[in-house]
């Protein structure tokens, strides 16, 4: 069992004079941390409850050995304190889990963000024809669960379909104060473009149509994210190279950060995950795409498995438009930075102050 | 189907054409035949083919690369490539290309276009082959208005209404006027099929330089801008013959949309969101 004296937030703690305040790092072992979440469930007397309870269910449903590696689950660290050497640790024992779950060899990649490199996307709103390729890449790659039940559908991506501005003489001269209304303009509440105000469900037999644009949406990867403010567990941060990570072991489901997010991001597991083992990727991340169990919050994570081995995103990589961009915003030769340096970008709801990684762009 | 057509009715000039060329052609044409006769026979074993920006001129076949492993992952809705198990498979290095020197030895790879072009074999050896009054010297139309010819509009029904340049350019501004095939550019000089940025670059120079840096069209492979990608070229998107087209309302062909996403619990269609939240 992982004992919290040795893990680096506490020995950083330990340096650094109480009363000086460093800059806030997204580095957990620069950061300074006056509680820890085990501290607070204990200060709560909730620790021996939850632990005695969770534990009495792994042990009265699971073969022997699965429950040894469920135990052991259970009362692992949360990923950013673990050591080199705890996070090997598990590594290995989700890597036989899941390889024995799902019939295959299933690596669950332990590869740090590196240095020099802060990820961005841009993508190009004039390109976008509302395909949901991306959507269905994303599921493709990431091992969503996908059954048919209520709640057993989960994407990451929404495509937001927007009429297009629609303005006529007939209504000019309406809206003024009928009954006890209030005066509007005569052309309010009729589409006008980009409004978020749109429709996800649409079906029509081609994209894209005539009367519509479309807008994508996922994780913006802000760099100021909401989400990681209020995770009472602290379970959703930010990665140093840009990504906000989730460790799905220390998910406890509160929702707080679905409803921080502004953008829908975050997707709740509430039924358990229909993954079938032939559509299992078994190339994933611990921060990433590894299996996901019910109860537990998930989301864009700019493919973690595939973007710190060097490979571009799945959305990226099927856009039949090439309307979506990814790179190093360090970079000032990659294709975000040019688009950046050259493009007309906005982000969405910049007055939210969330400053997202993510950029809409157009030519 | 289609394309069988377009082969059958190729071989068919084929014949009358002498050069070696042609003969190896043949040799292949029958063997394909027969492979596609054989195939509803074990339906079964039919391989997957999808496609991926254009459909009908960008397809892949699905094979597996390791046990378990693809190389692309195809939709049963729409037949559209969804995620690439090998983003190099089938590809070739691009070649020369003025301002890209900067990128390593082999790291900007294409998929040859001239692989996908069924008619393209047979251009300059069965018909424009130099061969025949029409070609000592060569007759042109001097108005550059194409001579609709019915061997060629039967073969590529898309170029009785070419829909580029709204009436301003004109076959030979694109293709080779003494050989068929290949690309022109601006001095005249031959292009590759596989390398249509070239020509295309010689009217768009702004599209061609988003390209260049990633902009505009796509790359796919690894993310660092020195790293190995494969290059989409400008015809894996545009059909070059119809790129205007009034009943769209972008330069892009109209493709079939994947399923939409769960409906919120106890809907049973997604009529509400059409609805506006405030009363009128
Ligand atoms: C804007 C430049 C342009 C113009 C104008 C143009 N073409 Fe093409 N054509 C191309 C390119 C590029 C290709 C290769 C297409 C590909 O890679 O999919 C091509 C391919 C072809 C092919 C081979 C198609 C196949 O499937 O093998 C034929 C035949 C052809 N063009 C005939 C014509 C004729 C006839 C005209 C005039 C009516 C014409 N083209 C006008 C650029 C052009
Ligand atoms: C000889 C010059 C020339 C060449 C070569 C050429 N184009 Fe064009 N292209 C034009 C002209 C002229 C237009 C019409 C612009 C207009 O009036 O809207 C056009 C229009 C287009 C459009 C549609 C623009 C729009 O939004 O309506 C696309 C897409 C396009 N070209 C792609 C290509 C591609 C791809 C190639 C290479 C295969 C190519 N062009 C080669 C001259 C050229
Ligand atoms: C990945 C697919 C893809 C590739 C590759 C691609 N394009 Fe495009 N291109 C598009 C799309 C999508 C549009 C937008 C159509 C629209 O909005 O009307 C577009 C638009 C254009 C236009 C119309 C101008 C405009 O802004 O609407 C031109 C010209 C053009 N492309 C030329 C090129 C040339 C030249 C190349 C090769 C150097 C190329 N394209 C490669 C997808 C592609």
């Amino acid at each position: 069992m992982a004992v919290n004296d040795k893990s680096p937030a506490v020995q950083g703690k330990a340096e650094v004079p109480e009363n000086s305040a460093p800059p806030a790092s997204a580095d957990p072992s620069k950061a300074v941390l006056k509680t820890s979440r085990r501290d607070f469930l204990r200060g709560g007397g909730m620790l021996s409850l939850s632990s005695l309870m969770g534990t009495a269910a792994l042990m009265s449903h699971s073969s022997d050995a699965r429950a040894a590696i469920e135990w052991a689950e259970h009362f692992q660290k949360n990923y950013r304190l673990m050591t080199p050497e705890e996070k090997n640790e598990a590594r290995i024992r989700l890597e036989k889990r899941y390889s024995a779950e799902y019939g295959k060899t299933v690596t669950v990649d332990t590869t740090e963000a590196q240095p020099g490199v802060l990820m961005g996307y841009a993508l190009n709103v004039r390109k976008c024809i509302g395909c949901r390729r991306c959507v269905k890449a994303c599921v493709a790659e990431n091992n969503q669960t996908r059954g048919t039940r209520p709640g057993e559908r989960i994407e990451w991506i929404q495509v937001l379909r927007m009429e297009r501005g629609e303005f006529s003489k007939e209504k000019m001269d309406h809206g003024y104060p009928e009954g006890l209304g209030i005066q509007v303009g005569g052309n309010a509440y009729t589409p006008a473009g980009q409004v978020l105000e749109g429709q996800y469900h649409y079906e029509p037999e081609a994209v894209p149509e005539k009367d519509a644009t479309y807008m994508p949406i996922a994780c913006m990867q802000c760099e100021k994210p909401p989400c990681v403010k209020v995770c009472p567990v602290r379970t959703t941060y930010r990665e140093a190279d840009g990504p906000v990570v989730i460790d799905y072991n220390w998910c406890i489901g509160c929702r707080m950060c679905m409803g921080a997010c502004p953008y829908w991001a975050r997707r709740i597991n509430v039924a358990n995950p229909v993954l079938p083992k032939e559509e299992m990727n078994p190339v994933t991340h611990y921060l990433g795409n590894r299996p996901r169990m019910r109860g537990v919050v998930e989301k864009c994570h700019w493919c973690l498995q595939r973007t710190r081995q060097g490979r571009y995103p799945a959305c990226v990589e099927v856009c039949p438009v090439g309307a979506r961009k990814f790179g190093n915003l360090l970079d000032p030769e990659s294709e975000v930075s040019l688009i950046l340096a050259r493009k007309n970008v906005f982000r969405l709801k910049a007055e939210l102050n969330t400053f997202p990684k993510f950029f809409y762009f157009y030519d | 189907m289609n394309k069988l057509a377009t082969y059958t009715l190729v071989l068919a000039f084929c014949v009358g054409a002498y050069y070696a060329a042609v003969a190896a052609e043949k040799t292949t044409e029958p063997a394909k035949e027969e492979a596609a006769q054989a195939a509803p026979a074990e339906a079964a074993k039919e391989p997957v083919v999808c496609f991926e920006s254009r459909k009908g001129a960008s397809e892949i076949t699905q094979r597996e690369i390791q046990p378990g492993w693809p190389n692309v992952k195809c939709s049963p809705t729409t037949g559209a490539a969804l995620w690439y198990g090998d983003p190099f498979d089938g590809t070739v290095p691009m070649g020369k290309m003025p301002l890209l020197d900067k990128i390593p030895e082999g790291h900007a790879l294409v998929k040859p276009r001239s692989e996908k072009l069924a008619i393209l074999p047979m251009c300059g050896t069965a018909c424009h082959n130099g061969v025949g009054p029409a070609f000592s010297p060569p007759k042109l139309p001097k108005d550059k208005k194409a001579v609709p010819i019915p061997t060629m509009e039967g073969l590529l029904p898309e170029v009785k209404d070419l829909q580029h340049g709204r009436g301003r350019i004109w076959c030979l501004d694109c293709h080779h006027t003494t050989q068929r095939n290949k690309l022109v550019d601006h001095y005249g000089d031959p292009i590759s099929f596989d390398q249509p940025q070239l020509l295309c670059g010689k009217c768009h120079g702004d599209k061609l330089r988003d390209w260049r840096d990633g902009i505009h069209g796509k790359r796919i492979g690894e993310w660092a801008s020195t790293g190995k990608k494969r290059w989409f070229t400008c015809t894996e998107c545009h059909n070059p013959h119809n790129v205007q087209d009034g009943a769209r309302n972008k330069g892009f062909v109209q493709l079939q949309p994947e399923p939409p996403p769960q409906l919120p619990m106890g809907m049973k269609d997604g009529k509400h969101e059409k609805l506006h939240p405030i009363a009128h």
